[in-house]
């Protein structure tokens, strides 16, 4: 791989972290044959959660933070808990101080303290044809597909890397030929609620690592925001196109593709795959955290219908506080507003054994992170269902 | 001998290999105080990876795993070495950050826990001193989607009476494929072939000998087989009962590998 000038100097004269950063992309361009280095316009490192990363992933964050220093707006995924509700939730005192100390040492790299899956929505919005470094699956997804910016599913190491550095590896999404489709999906299904999660689900069993071209149906962001995480737990997709209304589409070419088709019974056996719980004991509603929309929206319904069993909402710090209305709504019918922290990377499992949700990357993802059992159903649904 | 695969992590690292012949976790794979291997795919009970050569063919499993290296390392409880055959990000990344050197490339098939090994990260190489290299090649006949074996007889130097693939020795700065034909020639009969594919060499072990086996595919025009004394029988068989058979070393993987080949050129 050809370095830059600078990129020698840090190579030679830069601090540890630096040296140790351009010594990973280095491997990552080795292995995945790249020449050269793109300058990115923000990272967004994934690694964050205790309950995932544990006491190997705490003592090297720690270790790097000494004299790490991020040179690009940089973001980081969701905690492991609440640092502000951490007592009420009953999460042990150890698991809390590690939590927060891993915190910290983010925040002394200079990554801005928020805890999100969905940095899109939260003010380093990237541009058309921005390239990123980014490592949460599904906002990797949403910014290739929805934003038309650039980025590989970058591991946690290599984003924090690339975000020390200012660059990453200029391979893959990076290149305008591994941003055309392989398959041709299509869905006649006329989605709504769910089915935009149940779509991705079923297609990225499908397709695997391919890059799905959707047609017969539209959606704004909020439902490809579901579409693409669903999408990119089940199959290992980072973009997607949609006809007519991703900013890509024009210039593709789909004669000749692989084509499937997605029918309603397609989406129904998807919903039953994804559920093997039969009661349920909370509602969790994340993966990814919601919006402030999203957030209002489900407050409303909760004070027209009032659950039986807790609703918990994840969402970013800066929504919860923007919208005191509505956490005081859920929390006066016994649900809870939890920030910088998200469904599956939380601790849940020390208090619910089945947890009933709408979405499908949380359905994909609890059985086997949190040993949940999961109700997967249609937030309408399961609110007059707990009524 | 020493095999030429592709360096990605630089440095140089020596000693005794630990061997695993399926793809690997860190997570779960390795007791993180220790360095115990607690994965059943190597070859002895939990073995410690400290200064010893870790041979696999890729990694599996979440990117803790990168972290578990490091903090392997950070510990003194590290391999010296990783050899891979398609290493990934979440190995290669924790190499980087441990310092490890690694090699990748390698067809780890040919390799055995406690061979000596030295690993050389700058370029691209893994040798094995006690181990001496023998090129051959090794022909798949193809007839209506039936391949040849041979039985081969009780004159030969090696592997007598199992079953194989039309083979040869190569000698010297010989083209393979030139070899091949000759050898098809030789102990078939057959003429007219039509090359298919050929592949990265496959290492096939036999004590202190590492055969380094170049496959081949050809097409052949008919069945019909006239034997020299190499060989005492031979069979038009589909690929998939190979495994009834009691074969060379590796022959499924040069039979998997061509076909594998010819597959994705015609597709």
């Amino acid at each position: 791989m050809r370095l830059t000038q600078a990129h020698r100097r840090l190579l030679e004269a830069g601090t540890n972290a630096q040296r140790t950063s351009l010594r990973i992309l280095e491997t990552v361009a080795r292995i995945s044959e790249a020449e050269r280095l793109v300058p990115i316009a923000s990272a967004h490192v994934s690694g964050a959660s205790y309950k995932l990363i544990g006491d190997a992933g705490l003592d090297f964050l720690e270790d790097f933070a000494r004299d790490a220093k991020v040179a690009v707006p940089t973001t980081v995924n969701p905690l492991g808990t609440d640092l502000a509700q951490w007592r009420d939730l009953g999460v042990p005192p150890e698991f809390a101080e590690k939590q927060g100390r891993i915190a910290r040492a983010y925040v002394a790299m200079g990554v801005q303290p928020i805890f999100s899956c969905t940095p899109y929505l939260l003010g380093v919005r990237p541009k058309f044809g921005d390239h990123l470094a980014w490592a949460e699956s599904n906002a990797v997804c949403f910014a290739n597909s929805v934003l038309g910016a650039r980025s590989n599913r970058e591991s946690g190491p290599s984003a924090l890397a690339a975000a020390v550095v200012g660059a990453t590896p200029d391979y893959g999404l990076h290149t305008d030929r591994a941003r055309l489709p392989t398959v041709v999906v299509t869905a006649d299904t006329k989605p709504r609620g769910i089915d935009y999660s149940l779509i991705g689900l079923v297609a990225g069993e499908q397709v695997g690592d391919g890059l799905p071209f959707f047609r017969g149906f539209r959606g704004n962001e909020t439902d490809l925001k579901w579409l693409g995480a669903a999408l990119a737990s089940s199959g290992s997709c980072a973009m997607f196109h949609l006809e007519g209304v991703t900013p890509e589409t024009r210039k593709v070419r789909v004669r000749g593709l692989k084509s499937l088709r997605i029918t309603r019974a397609d989406l129904t056996a998807a919903k039953r795959a994804h559920t093997d719980g039969t009661e349920a004991e909370m509602i969790g509603l994340g993966s990814p955290q919601l919006s402030a929309e999203e957030l209002k929206e489900v407050a409303r319904k909760v004070e027209r219908r009032p659950p039986r069993i807790p609703v918990w909402v994840f969402t970013s710090r800066i929504v919860r506080d923007a919208n005191p209305e509505a956490v005081a709504a859920l929390e006066r019918n016994g649900g809870r507003v939890l920030a910088d922290t998200c469904l599956e990377v939380t601790l849940l499992e020390h208090r619910f054994g089945t947890v009933a949700t709408p979405s499908g990357k949380g359905a994909y993802y609890l059985p086997s992170l949190c040993k949940q059992k999961v109700i997967f159903d249609d937030l309408d649904r399961l609110l007059e269902r707990y009524a | 001998m020493k095999i030429r695969g592709r360096g990605i992590v630089p440095g140089h690292a020596a000693g005794t290999a630990i061997v695993s012949h399926a793809p690997f976790s860190f997570v779960g794979g390795v007791d993180p105080r220790t360095g115990e291997v607690l994965d059943q795919a190597t070859e002895t009970m939990r073995p410690r990876l400290q200064g010893r050569i870790f041979a696999f063919p890729s990694g599996k499993g979440s990117t803790v795993g990168s972290y578990l290296i490091y903090g392997l390392a950070k510990a003194g409880n590290g391999p010296a070495g990783i050899v891979n055959a398609r290493t990934e990000a979440i190995v290669a990344v924790g190499a980087t950050l441990a310092g490890i050197p690694l090699v990748d490339r390698v067809d780890v098939g040919g390799l055995r826990t406690g061979d000596r090994m030295t690993v050389d990260g700058d370029r691209g190489t893994v040798e094995l001193p006690d181990v001496q290299a023998t090129p051959v090649v090794s022909v798949i006949l193809r007839n209506r989607a039936r391949i040849l074996i041979v039985r081969r007889s009780e004159d030969v130097g090696s592997f007598r009476g199992r079953w194989s693939a039309v083979s040869g020795y190569l000698e010297g700065r010989e083209d393979p494929k030139h070899r091949a034909t000759q050898e098809v020639r030789e102990e078939t009969g057959l003429r007219g072939l039509t090359f298919r594919a050929t592949g990265a060499p496959i290492l096939a072990r036999d004590n202190a000998r590492m055969y380094v086996v170049h496959p081949f595919l050809f097409d052949a025009p008919n069945r019909q087989v006239r034997l020299d004394w190499e060989n005492v029988e031979h069979r038009w068989i589909r690929p998939e009962e190979l495994d009834r058979f009691d074969t060379v070393p590796r022959l499924s993987e040069v039979v998997a590998t061509v076909l594998g080949r010819a597959s994705d050129a015609a597709g």
